[in-house]
């Protein structure tokens, strides 16, 4: 059943069915837990008509996205190390023996170069580096249906080795003895490969786990790093809206499917009845932190406009470019106590790189959905 | 020698993820965020050959050196050093050559650390921990070493293939 003849240059007895087991049974855990939450991040953003995500719990979308990042970053020593152990098998030669055999090892190819690229790409745009001519979350979404398709066949192949391989462990006190005889053994070597995944969570997740902010030596956020104590992903200047938002004329319009349109000045809108809010900013990237906001209650505004009470409503920024110029607030959304256009942060108002002067926050939302510098809202 | 045998668990597998494959690649095809599917293709490519013909034997050749090169007592310490600082600097390189800051050069809250110092502290912690632990098999092979010992098996000194 093994593969044959890989070429003697490779002598480690770590190039074993055990430890490619042991590996691969970790990577199919954390590929299946990136696969699952990105998929649900993904449906968020863009939501088809059956899809409909809740409000609440405020925190939840910060958890499965910082779990999302964590788990893509501690999966990078667990595919290096499963693709050194596997390493001989590149070269085993026939290269197949029977169809089925080919097929197995045609999949292979979606699912180490897929693994790397989801890997490396969700890595880039964790600092915001996108050296490739396409869309970042169309191709890390696609490539991710790619990989995970080769892993179901490959998992299905490798059922039967796998199982022996991991039950049959007890039985073998030779090899065992030889192995702790050796330098770097399989416990050595599993080891520092689950202490290079732990480090690599040490030193990132201190940007969505606001505690251990300290130790995040090698993220590219510090959840008390920017402006106003957080970061930003966006600058005004960046989205071109630096005038309109500091303009006199500036307005929010609240239009569409209401029955007495609206028009506010900022003075306006301070003199709304005000509410405050602590929720989460959880940006896509993997970084999230906490802030207590004030402004005017969505659903306040709904109701002043005389919309009905099942209403969505779509966003609108100043920002006049890109994909994220507005974002839309669905049914339990819009009408969450909580979904605030808010005026100030932490006592002050907003820094125009926050979105001065007024942005969208609402509970369990992904960042990018958190429209910055609101001048509309139209109800549909 | 025989060709390997599948289970059932391969032939229901196989559909199944080929189904999933094929959504991927009718969403790569069809996704206006993507102008050309070449492009996608060169860069999955070129992830594989970057691992199995640069990394991947790079990695091998550092692994031979260390085990061809260090005494016994700190041989698996700096490999397992090696492997984590390894991780780290992949984890850590586009904040050190500032790839993602140089995008966006008027927000200081993207990569705002010192990053050399902040890698050379986080490398600190694990070297130190592998100094320590190689300081503890030097005290325990001098002492194993009055005894008799076994001869060194070919397997004694891997972890990298030569």
């Amino acid at each position: 059943m093994r593969e044959q003849t890989a070429p003697r240059v490779f002598r480690s007895p770590l190039h074993d069915e055990r430890n490619a087991s042991l590996l691969g049974v970790a990577l199919g855990v954390t590929f299946t837990v990136c696969f699952v939450t990105g998929v649900l991040s993904h449906l968020i953003q863009d939501p088809p008509s059956w899809f409909q995500w809740p409000s609440r719990p405020a925190g939840l979308y910060r958890v499965t996205q910082g779990v999302h990042v964590a788990t893509g970053l501690a999966s990078i020593p667990l595919l290096l190390a499963k693709l050194w152990v596997v390493l001989p098998k590149l070269f085993a030669w026939p290269p197949f023996r029977s169809v089925a055999h080919l097929v197995e090892r045609l999949a292979i190819f979606p699912l180490v170069a897929g693994g790397i690229f989801e890997l490396f790409s969700g890595l880039a745009d964790t600092h915001l580096w996108y050296p490739w001519p396409f869309a970042f979350r169309s191709a890390h979404y696609w490539v991710a249906w790619i990989t995970i398709g080769a892993l179901v066949v490959h998992l299905g192949a490798k059922w039967a080795t796998t199982r022996a391989a991991l039950l049959k462990e007890g039985r073998r006190p030779p090899e065992t003895h030889r192995e702790t005889a050796s330098a770097f053994d399989r416990r050595t070597f599993l080891a520092t490969v689950g202490v290079a995944a732990g480090a690599v969570t040490l030193f990132t997740v201190g940007q969505t786990v606001s505690p251990l902010r300290k130790l995040a030596l090698l993220a590219a956020r510090r959840p008390d790093t920017g402006p106003q104590g957080f970061p930003v992903n966006r600058t005004a200047a960046t989205a071109g809206v630096v005038e309109a938002a500091r303009a006199t004329d500036y307005r929010l319009r609240v239009e569409g499917k209401v029955r007495r349109p609206l028009v506010f000045t900022r003075d306006e809108l301070r003199a709304l009845p005000q509410h405050e809010a602590t929720l989460p900013i959880a940006c896509v990237e993997g970084w999230s932190t906490s802030q207590r906001w004030r402004g005017v209650r969505v659903r306040d505004l709904l109701e002043r406009a005389g919309a009905a009470s099942d209403t969505e409503v779509r966003v609108h920024s100043l920002q006049r470019r890109r994909q994220y110029r507005f974002s839309d607030l669905n049914r339990s959304q819009a009408h969450d106590p909580d979904t605030l256009l808010a005026l100030e942060v932490n006592g002050e108002p907003l820094d125009i790189d926050h979105g001065y002067p007024l942005r969208l926050i609402g509970p369990n939302r992904p960042g990018v959905q958190q429209t910055k510098w609101v001048t509309r809202l139209v109800v549909r | 020698m025989s060709a390997p045998e599948y289970g059932r668990a391969y032939w229901i597998a196989l559909p199944v993820g080929v189904a999933l494959m094929a959504f991927g690649i009718i969403g790569v095809i069809g996704d206006k965020g993507i102008a050309t599917s070449l492009d996608i293709g060169a860069w999955l490519v070129g992830a594989d050959v970057a691992h199995d013909f640069v990394l991947a034997p790079l990695a091998c050749l550092v692994g031979a050196v260390v085990a061809r090169a260090l005494p016994r007592w700190c041989r698996a310490p700096v490999q397992a050093a090696l492997l984590v600082t390894g991780v780290l600097l992949i984890v850590v390189f586009p904040a050190l050559r500032g790839y993602g800051h140089d995008q966006v050069p008027d927000n200081p809250s993207v990569q705002p650390l010192d990053y050399a110092t902040a890698t050379l502290t986080a490398l600190a912690v694990v070297w130190t921990g592998a100094a320590a632990w190689s300081a503890v098999r030097l005290a325990s092979a001098g002492r194993e070493g009055r005894r008799p010992r076994s001869r060194a098996t070919p397997g004694d000194r891997p972890t990298s293939p030569r």
